[in-house]
């Protein structure tokens, strides 16, 4: 038995030791990358200037060209990510802050994101690579429930979200191979789908007094930057209209924009313009809050 | 609790730690700390179901000996038919009534008459089909004298229940394990070992192959109306490495984890994608399901003693209802078929025997003629896989349709955002592995053993996955 427990223990060394090594290499590869995503090329950046930056979900990845704001002299460029929440939202934000970014404004699309304060893992698997070496990541995530695990134990954010960080990612990242996430500024062009579900019911959806708004807000304040907060157009056929109501009601200051593209011609599925709705809404945006 | 989970993780080592520091004293305290950690490890799918793995085990415990008490055959033969009918009738109602009635209904909405069926829509209980059949083998041995019945209660719970084998198999025979729980274990240090590598080797086909090909197969065969020729092709190719690595890697751990306690159970698999016929594949896959129904079905139906057109019709019922143990769909059944079509012409010619021995490779036309048996035999299989991976038989039809007449071979990008090619190379990998070490039970042991336990390791951490928790796809059985 002695040597058999022995051997159980070299087997759990052999683990953890792999385990330290693995953390090692993938960390050192996510490190050099700033080319395949939206996370790490924040992360990785130097000091940047612009006049408008944008966020949000794919609603915003989706809805705002950046082109068009380059062409009226702005430096722009769409952080949106799909499937992100406030809470990733927020975070991209603080880490543009310790980054030294100078940024005189700030878009965030705040709509159907106001109803949750969670964290989507899809979004929050991307910052794994650099848990331990941004304090601000650190402490945005520190509330988690995995929170210890995902920082203490070596190896296990990478095999909690291999999706996002695992293997593959690592192999491509270690061959440059690049991305078009960040292509056209940051903006994602959709098409028309002619097979798209042109309905939604989002009767079930509350908007909440998000903390990671609230939080968005704090550092706008406190780093001098003009925050536009504001809705993003749905199809026609939407249950549950009342929902922009109330987000306006719990914020008076989120511009209402839901309704400024009007046609199921402009858009790619109930919530996502296709590029020709999206190059109305971003003209009407620019005239109305950039021209004005 | 599944064996690739952390749950199991804990588990383990607990049990192992009271079964040889606590519990070690004699065979019933051994026996004892096996069968609360079974119960406790049934238990976490759902408790409910402990009542019917105890009524199952009481019944035929009390059967057995009711059958070898009495003093007739007539009486033996009511208690032997008693018990079948009991256990085969709590199958029937958990797993096939509303696939019998809807069946039913559809015939008769076929012929125009309205009905509107009763449907039960019960949850299967995890294992039932393995138990079932486990304690099945043990009551009609005892009804052929093969054996006698047991009366020690704590050991024949322990041999119903014992928590590697409960939920998926392998089926286990009295005569084998019976007398291997009714003795005392003592602790081997190279049989433990062996369970180790055989539980690393086991958890390598679960999490690294089978789950990653699932991810593919799942996008081809999810979305197969859009996909091309070549994709369809792959898609197929990674279901027959899912289930393979996903079957037999729990067998693996199942078989490894016994070891620990100092018990074996039955080899259930001997690298079966490398047969060289469909005959010598069904020798090499879930070995304890398909010597099962050889020897309590297709033996007493005759078995090949009387003339051809009795070996052929047992051969159609045994694949037909091996089709149908594995679930209440036609597409099941027709997998059955297919592979009962597939022996057929080895069965004419007598040739169903032609491949027991060892393949042996050398730089000879038979080698060659081997490997294209091999892969002709692949095929075969990975054919009857899509029947067996669908949803439906028309479902499958029209995969196998669009995968023959669509022509286009260009890779294409899956839902899973990978391209479809992408896997190929960890799956040859793999297959080079078995290729090498198909003498062995498992790759890890012997020369530079630690060397590829660590390389073992390493693509656990590294290329399992795991953020999208699979389940064992034989569990639903």
């Amino acid at each position: 038995m002695k040597q058999f427990l022995v051997f159980i223990g070299k087997i759990v060394l052999v683990l953890l030791l792999s385990a330290f090594a693995l953390d090692f290499i993938y960390t050192t590869v996510f490190a050099q990358s700033e080319a395949r995503n939206k996370v790490e090329n924040v992360i990785n950046s130097k000091p940047q200037d612009y006049d408008v930056i944008i966020l949000g979900t794919s609603r915003a990845n989706n809805h705002f060209v950046s082109e068009l704001f380059e062409k009226e002299g702005l430096k722009t460029f769409n952080y949106g990510m799909s499937g992100a929440h406030l809470f990733e939202t927020s975070l991209m934000l603080k880490l543009m802050i310790e980054r030294n970014w100078e940024i005189k404004n700030i878009i965030v699309e705040t709509d159907l994101n106001l109803s949750n304060e969670k964290r989507d893992d899809g979004t929050f698997g991307r910052f794994m690579p650099f848990l331990h070496k941004s304090e601000t990541i650190t402490n945005h995530f520190k509330k988690e429930a995995d929170f210890t695990e995902l920082y203490y134990v070596p190896f296990y954010r990478y095999i909690q979200f291999d999706e996002k960080v695992g293997f593959r990612a690592w192999y491509k990242t270690l061959l440059n191979e690049p991305t078009n996430t960040l292509a056209n500024n940051g903006y994602y062009p959709l098409g028309h789908n002619p097979k798209a579900n042109m309905k939604n019911n989002i009767e079930k959806l509350k908007p909440l007094r998000n903390r990671y708004f609230e939080e968005i807000k704090q550092i706008c304040k406190a780093n001098h930057i003009n925050l536009i907060a504001v809705t993003t157009p749905m199809c026609s056929n939407v249950k549950g209209m009342e929902y922009f109501k109330k987000v306006k009601a719990l914020y008076p200051e989120i511009k209402e924009y839901e309704h400024v593209v009007d046609g199921d011609e402009y858009f790619s599925s109930c919530g996502h313009l296709n590029d020709k709705g999206a190059r109305l809404y971003t003209a009407k945006i620019i005239e109305d809050l950039f021209k004005k | 609790m599944f064996f690739n989970s952390l749950s199991f993780a804990i588990f383990l080592p607990i049990v192992f730690l009271l079964y040889w520091f606590v519990f070690n004293k004699n065979k019933t305290t051994q026996n004892a700390v096996l069968i609360v950690a079974s119960y406790y490890f049934y238990s976490c799918w759902d408790w409910r179901f402990l009542f019917l793995l105890v009524f199952s085990t009481l019944l035929d415990y009390f059967s057995a000996i009711m059958m070898e008490n009495s003093t007739t055959d007539k009486k033996r033969k009511i208690w032997l038919w008693l018990t079948i009918g009991i256990n085969l009738g709590f199958l029937g109602v958990f797993k096939y009534y509303d696939f019998f009635v809807q069946s039913f209904a559809d015939l008769l909405n076929g012929f125009g008459f309205q009905t509107n069926p009763v449907l039960l829509k019960l949850i299967l209980p995890v294992g039932i089909s393995f138990y079932t059949f486990h304690g099945l083998s043990y009551v009609i041995d005892i009804y052929y004298k093969r054996i006698t019945a047991e009366r020690n209660f704590i050991d024949y719970s322990l041999f119903v229940s014992y928590f590697p084998l409960l939920v998926a198999g392998p089926i286990e025979r009295a005569t084998h394990l019976l007398p291997q729980v009714k003795i005392k274990r003592h602790f081997n240090f190279e049989k433990a070992k062996e369970g180790v590598y055989q539980i690393i080797w086991g958890l390598v086909k679960k999490v690294v192959i089978a789950d990653s090909c699932a991810t593919y197969a799942n996008a081809v065969f999810d979305n197969y109306e859009s996909m091309n020729s070549l994709s369809l092709m792959l898609g197929a190719v990674y279901f027959a490495f899912q289930i393979y690595g996903d079957f037999s890697g729990y067998s693996d751990i199942a078989l490894g984890t016994s070891k620990l306690f100092g018990i074996d159970l039955l080899k259930n698999f001997n690298y079966p994608y490398f047969s060289r016929d469909i005959a010598e594949f069904w020798r090499r896959w879930h070995i304890s399901l398909s010597s099962w129904f050889r020897d309590y079905l297709y033996i007493p139906l005759g078995g090949s003693q009387g003339g051809m057109w009795m070996k052929v019709r047992n051969t159609f019922i045994i694949f037909l209802v091996s089709g149908f143990w594995h679930g209440a769909n036609w597409t099941f059944i027709i997998w059955g078929l297919l592979n009962a079509i597939y022996f057929l012409p080895l069965l004419l010619r007598n040739k169903n025997r032609s491949n027991m021995g060892e393949i042996e490779m050398g730089w000879n036309f038979n080698s060659v003629k081997a490997i294209l048996n091999i892969l002709g035999t692949f095929v075969l299989t990975t054919v009857a896989w899509i029947f067996f991976r669908a949803n439906s038989i028309s479902e499958a039809i029209g995969y196998i349709q669009k995968m023959v007449t669509d022509f286009h071979f260009d890779s294409q990008y899956l839902s899973n955002e990978r391209y479809n090619f992408e896997l190929l190379l960890l799956v040859l990998v793999f297959v080079f592995v078995e290729w090498f070490n198909r003498s062995k039970v498992e790759p890890l042991s012997g020369k530079a053993s630690w060397i590829k336990v660590t390389l073992a390791i390493m693509a656990l951490l590294a290329l399992g996955v795991y953020s999208d928790y699979k389940e064992f796809i034989y569990f639903q059985f």
